[in-house]
């Protein structure tokens, strides 16, 4: 048993070490107010330099509207750094929750960045990746002149809980890492522009193969891909010749199988929608049928789109995992996924025709 | 009093204080399919030499491990314990050094180490300084209020698992155990033996049964099989095997838009580092038990310390993350031996007394 | 008559004592006590009421065994003295030379059964414990109907005498606790017990502790409740509630009050106390951590407001937030003091116009207001003013490890919190033990 008497030693001893920091300082302390948290980051290239934007929310009481800084540098990190120096507080990338890449910059190759952002902890792996097809200068002056909110609607953007919807891929850094060293697995990048009359508008998804931009699918097409990766599509109005519907529920069903050397993928897209407009007076089954026909035929239009590419952003690899050892997952997306064959059946339920009655 | 709550919760935390770091990282490395196989076989190996060394326990109830070997002979325990002693001093240094390298990583980037290092070490040498006793009971009061969020965060960690991952279940490789004597293999069993000896060292001080703490082993199975899938699900084989910590940068990814909170994976890593003081304040509190056996003369608190003191300057020396990988490898061989040689000896100990007593009762 | 005489003489010094001379059954006797203690008039019509039973039954009132009082042999002047000063009445008969001391009618000096001042009682028994002791014990009685109440006394001789009562149920009391706090005592009876400090020294317990050993209540619902649980209760003369022993951590949480409630209120109510204290010993070392350390792990939304909430707040956060936690300790500590009239002034000074013109000012951010002010409402939330003041303690440990290490420091505090709980022992109770039942109750 320990006395009193030797506990009351072990206290001093610690109150002492407790003063010594004390008094040796300080080190992580910086208050939250002489941090500066960029929601934003736009990367382009310009003459072999990086060209770096930062969107930064403005400080002031209330908390309202942002300012765009950029600089230049040889890496991006250097930017970031020269923006610290030069502003009068500290720059914290913490906080980032989109990083918007030109084009070029995508064509060329997101690998290294991607890897150092992983690398380094201060870029959460969360953070949303984008990519624009024009110069980034018009976007962001029009995401700091419509920033009300300290910059957070592009964020909003593409939050799930907030304004997303299934028409805009949802990449984010460490998925995008993930497919740089997946046998199986590419991702779709959403595609950025200014909005004419809203902050920002998507045109489509970049394709990305190991980490570089071989194609585009168009804003439809992302859907389709949304829904296979398992994104609901929810409240999604799909336009036809005879009226628009509601999709309320989605469920995919796979099959897949090796014949030979030839993969094969059977797909049932099992959707439940209400109807919502109409143009003439179509019957039900007719809406159903033309449903069916058009996103079987737009599936498999975007899977020979990027089957072309090689770019597995559907991730069909995983299916076979259970078919393929290891050593040949490897050569998934050269020797399996251009031969692959994939049959889909789509198969729509009407659920309810909304509150007016209408032929069966 | 039997105290089997509080043995088992603390069996409980130390273990889940020590396999969220380093472990997956190496079981990753040691295969490339069919991990499970890995996590079953180095589970199977804990029980069945956790059970063998508290069967030979068992026999010597309530005496504790440095008693049972004094018994035989002073020479034959300064042998046999002298290595153990060894063993636990390396692995406070290591621990320390390791989880303020963490720390340092994940979220102080600008502290320098060795302030970590001071935290790290004077509440642990501040728990072992007040006794066993309170250091088991405050065990249960942290994992009351820890563990629900822990469990949490477990259950969140699922969010972005593609459990399609978990396949193929099996190759050649895996299959043929031929990972068995590779040295991520060696290295990772280290999740497995840091914590149990400490059963041989608490009689009397605390009781237990023996059966209760078995049981406790059966629900450290889901939190090795966690540690290790989480990260596969998430990332895939590939992947994952490029992060220094898989687990941590798979909770990394989970996005939680309800709470206020931004990054789960802080508290998720602190309330594990929390765990792993309490690992390092056992093993100190062993080390101290062992040294003031040597030592008779020398007060407790005096020990601890100077205990903390040496292992804090020894800290210092370590430069980088290499050497402490290195350590981590030369403290292997030690560790095979206590985990190997003091379970046998002791049942050994332990049927040879139990013959005795029962010729001569 | 020597002490007679001495008596007289000391009547000079100690206006106070009274000599009275009257017969019974026709002998001269001198009556002797305190006028501030004794009620005369009604003791006088009491003496002669014993005085006509003794006739009726024919025998004499002094002789030994009639059984109206004890004797005391006029000799010794010192146990005369102190059998007055007890408030007894002494008898000298003029005839013989008998000394006797009967218990006379005394003046009430306590207040009557009131109900509590101190902790506040919604559904139950609503009469506390005041500063005379046999009316405590037999409030107590009055709680626990058992043979198996035991109650001892001692008496503790040195400076001011006091008189302790230790009750304890036989059979549900840890027997190793008991005798090693009776020994304790029993060893100690030379000492004085001016105040609870005092006895802490008496019985042992460190003097630098945070969590003081004993509990103290004025509701004898919880003193029999205690009991029930194998708890002691030691009652002092003039102190006007019952001290349990040992103390435990479920006694910050519990009271026997509450289940007088649903059981599922009780539960809730019991989790909301938890929270409370989790909250108080948490919150402002959480807001330190996140606001100066650790931004990161807030949302973007929650940094923003709060950054542009300390915008042109002249120092870090922990300064911040001890300044503020300075003022309301103080506000605290004023509001005690003050009569019970002008504590809502004080409130709404403090609270109101003082945190309004903080803010205005940019003295301090206006969430950290928000924080504290919950902070200090969840300080009282824990059961029993003693106990806040660990809560309240602990919380700046917590909040300077926070500063010095952000969130790392916060649950290294908390580890440290729990391990000082877990280190206090009263007599080898541990303070964490949870005695059978199995409720919810952490800290």
């Amino acid at each position: 048993m320990i006395t009193k008497h030797h506990i009351h030693d072990v206290l001093k001893m610690l109150l002492m070490t407790g003063f010594l920091t004390v008094l040796c300082g300080c080190w992580d302390i910086k208050d939250i107010n002489h941090r500066t948290l960029p929601i934003v980051m736009g990367v382009e290239k310009k003459n072999d330099a990086y060209n770096v934007f930062l969107l930064i929310p403005e400080n002031n009481q209330g908390g309202t509207g942002a300012k765009v800084v950029t600089g230049t540098g040889e890496t991006i990190n250097e930017v970031v750094d020269r923006f610290s120096k030069d502003m009068e507080v500290q720059v914290d990338l913490l906080h980032l929750k989109v990083i918007v890449f030109e084009r070029a910059i995508a064509e060329q190759g997101l690998s290294d960045s991607i890897s150092s952002f992983m690398r380094a902890r201060d870029i959460s792996p969360k953070t949303i990746v984008a990519i624009s097809e024009e110069k980034l200068e018009p976007l962001f002056e029009k995401l700091k002149s419509s920033s009300k909110n300290g910059g957070v609607e592009i964020y909003n953007f593409f939050e799930k809980s907030a304004g997303w919807t299934p028409h805009v891929a949802q990449t984010r850094i460490w998925q995008i890492f993930r497919s740089l060293n997946s046998f199986t697995h590419d991702v779709a990048i959403p595609i950025i522009e200014p909005g004419r009359t809203t902050t920002i508008a998507s045109t489509g998804s970049a394709v990305i193969k190991n980490g570089k931009m071989v194609g585009k699918i168009t804003p439809d097409e992302t859907l389709m891909f949304n829904a296979f990766n398992g994104l609901g599509t929810q409240g999604r109005i799909e336009v036809m010749d005879h009226g628009s519907v509601l999709i309320v529920a989605d469920k995919l069903t796979h099959s897949s199988s090796i014949k030979g050397n030839k993969a094969i993928l059977n797909c049932r897209l099992q959707l439940k929608v209400t109807i919502l407009e109409t143009k003439g007076s179509p019957s039900v089954t007719m809406i159903k049928r033309e449903l069916d026909e058009m996103l079987t035929g737009q599936i498999q239009q975007m899977f020979r789109n990027i089957q072309s590419k090689e770019a597995d952003i559907l991730g069909m690899g995983q299916f076979f995992r259970t078919k393929l050892s290891r050593e040949r997952l490897e050569h998934w997306r050269s020797e399996y996924y251009p031969y692959m064959k994939l049959n889909v059946q789509v198969n729509t339920i009407i659920q309810n025709k909304g509150l007016l009655k209408m032929k069966n | 009093m039997d105290k089997s709550l509080q043995v088992m919760v603390m069996y409980l935390l130390t273990h889940i204080g020590l396999i969220f770091f380093m472990y997956p990282t190496d079981i990753i490395e040691v295969v490339d399919v069919g991990h499970w196989s890995a996590i079953l076989l180095g589970f199977a190996l804990h029980v069945a030499l956790m059970g063998i060394f508290l069967k030979g326990l068992g026999y010597f109830a309530p005496r504790n491990l440095i008693d049972i070997f004094l018994g035989v002979g002073k020479v034959f325990s300064i042998i046999l314990l002298l290595p153990v002693t060894l063993y636990f001093l390396m692995t406070i240094i290591i621990d320390i050094r390791a989880y303020s390298e963490i720390v340092t990583l994940v979220f102080l980037a600008k502290t320098p180490l060795w302030v970590t290092m001071v935290l790290l070490l004077s509440v642990p040498a501040f728990i072992s300084a007040l006794g066993v006793e309170t250091l088991f009971r405050s065990g249960v009061l942290v994992a009351i209020l820890f563990f629900p969020f822990l469990l949490l965060i477990f259950c969140l960690s699922f969010q972005n698992a593609d459990w399609r991952y978990i396949f193929p279940l099996m190759d050649k490789q895996a299959a043929s155990l031929s990972y068995v004597v590779s040295r991520p293999y060696l290295l990772s069993l280290f999740a497995f033996t840091g914590g149990f000896m400490f059963l041989g060292f608490i009689p009397p001080y605390i009781t237990y049964k023996r059966r209760k703490v078995m049981w406790a082993s059966a629900l450290l199975l889901p939190f090795f099989l966690i540690s290790v899938y989480v990260p596969i699900l998430t990332f895939g084989q590939s992947t994952a095997s490029r992060f220094q910590f898989p687990f941590i940068t798979a909770v990394d990814t989970v996005n939680i838009s309800w709470l206020m909170f931004d990054r789960v994976t802080l508290f998720l890593l602190l309330s594990l580092v929390c765990f792993a003081m309490l690992f390092i304040s056992l093993i100190m509190w062993k080390t101290t038990l062992l040294i003031r056996r040597g030592f008779p003369s020398i007060r407790p608190v005096t020990t601890t310390m100077l205990l903390s003191l040496a292992i804090f300057i020894v800290c210092l020396y370590i430069p980088d993350w290499k050497t402490v990988e290195r350590l981590l490898w030369w403290n292997t061989y030690l560790r095979l031996y206590v985990m190997i040689v003091i379970p046998f000896i002791t049942l050994f100990l332990g049927i040879r007394h139990h013959r005795k007593g029962a010729a001569c009762p | 008559m020597k002490l007679l005489d001495r008596l007289q003489e000391r009547q000079k010094l100690d206006a106070d004592l009274f000599i009275h001379r009257m017969f019974l059954t026709q002998q001269p006797v001198m009556l002797a006590g305190y006028k501030s203690l004794i009620d005369l008039p009604h003791t006088l019509m009491l003496l002669q009421q014993q005085a006509q039973n003794a006739i009726a039954a024919e025998r004499p009132l002094f002789a030994l065994g009639s059984g109206i009082g004890d004797c005391i042999s006029p000799t010794e002047e010192l146990k005369v003295i102190e059998a007055m000063s007890e408030g007894n009445l002494i008898i000298l008969s003029e005839s013989s030379d008998l000394c006797i001391k009967i218990v006379p009618i005394s003046r009430t000096l306590s207040r009557a059964i009131e109900a509590p001042t101190t902790e506040n009682v919604i559904r139950g028994s609503v009469s506390a414990f005041n500063e005379d002791l046999d009316t405590n014990i037999g409030l107590i009685k009055k709680h626990v109907h058992s043979e198996k109440l035991r109650t001892q006394s001692y008496r503790f001789e040195k400076g001011q005498r006091r008189q302790a009562i230790l009750l304890y149920m036989e059979g549900q009391t840890n027997p190793s606790f008991l005798n090693a706090l009776k020994r304790r005592i029993e060893s100690n009876l030379g000492n004085n017990i001016p105040n609870l400090q005092a006895l802490n020294k008496l019985l042992g317990f460190p003097v630098w502790t945070l969590i003081s050993r004993f509990n103290t209540t004025e509701l004898p619902e919880n003193a029999a409740y205690a009991l029930e649980k194998g708890k002691v209760v030691l009652f002092l003369d003039r102190f006007p509630f019952a001290i349990i022993l040992p103390s435990m951590i479920t006694d910050m949480f519990a009271v026997a009050n509450d289940r007088n409630f649903p059981l599922f209120f009780m539960i809730t109510m019991r989790l909301l106390r938890t929270i409370g204290v989790l909250a108080n010993m948490l919150m402002p070392g959480l807001y330190v951590a996140l606001v100066s350390v650790n931004p990161d792990v807030l949302r973007i939304e929650l940094a923003l407001s709060i950054a542009s909430s300390r915008v042109g707040v002249p120092y870090p956060a922990i300064v911040e937030t001890l300044l503020l936690l300075l003022v309301l300790e103080l506000i605290l500590e004023a509001s005690i003091r003050l009569p019970k009239t002008i504590g809502p002034t004080i409130t709404m000074v403090g609270g109101i116009i003082l945190g309004q013109a903080v803010v205005n000012a940019k003295l301090v951010s206006n969430i950290l207001i928000i924080i504290l002010a919950a902070t200090t409402i969840a300080s009282f939330t824990v059961v029993g003013f003693h106990n806040s003041i660990f809560i309240r303690i602990s919380k700046y440990l917590i909040l300077i490890l926070s500063a010095l290490y952000g969130v790392l420091g916060l649950f290294a505090g908390v580890v440290v919190v729990c391990v000082y709980l877990a280190s206090v022992n009263t007599f080898g109770i541990p303070y964490l033990y949870q005695p059978k039942a199995r409720e919810n109750s952490d800290g």
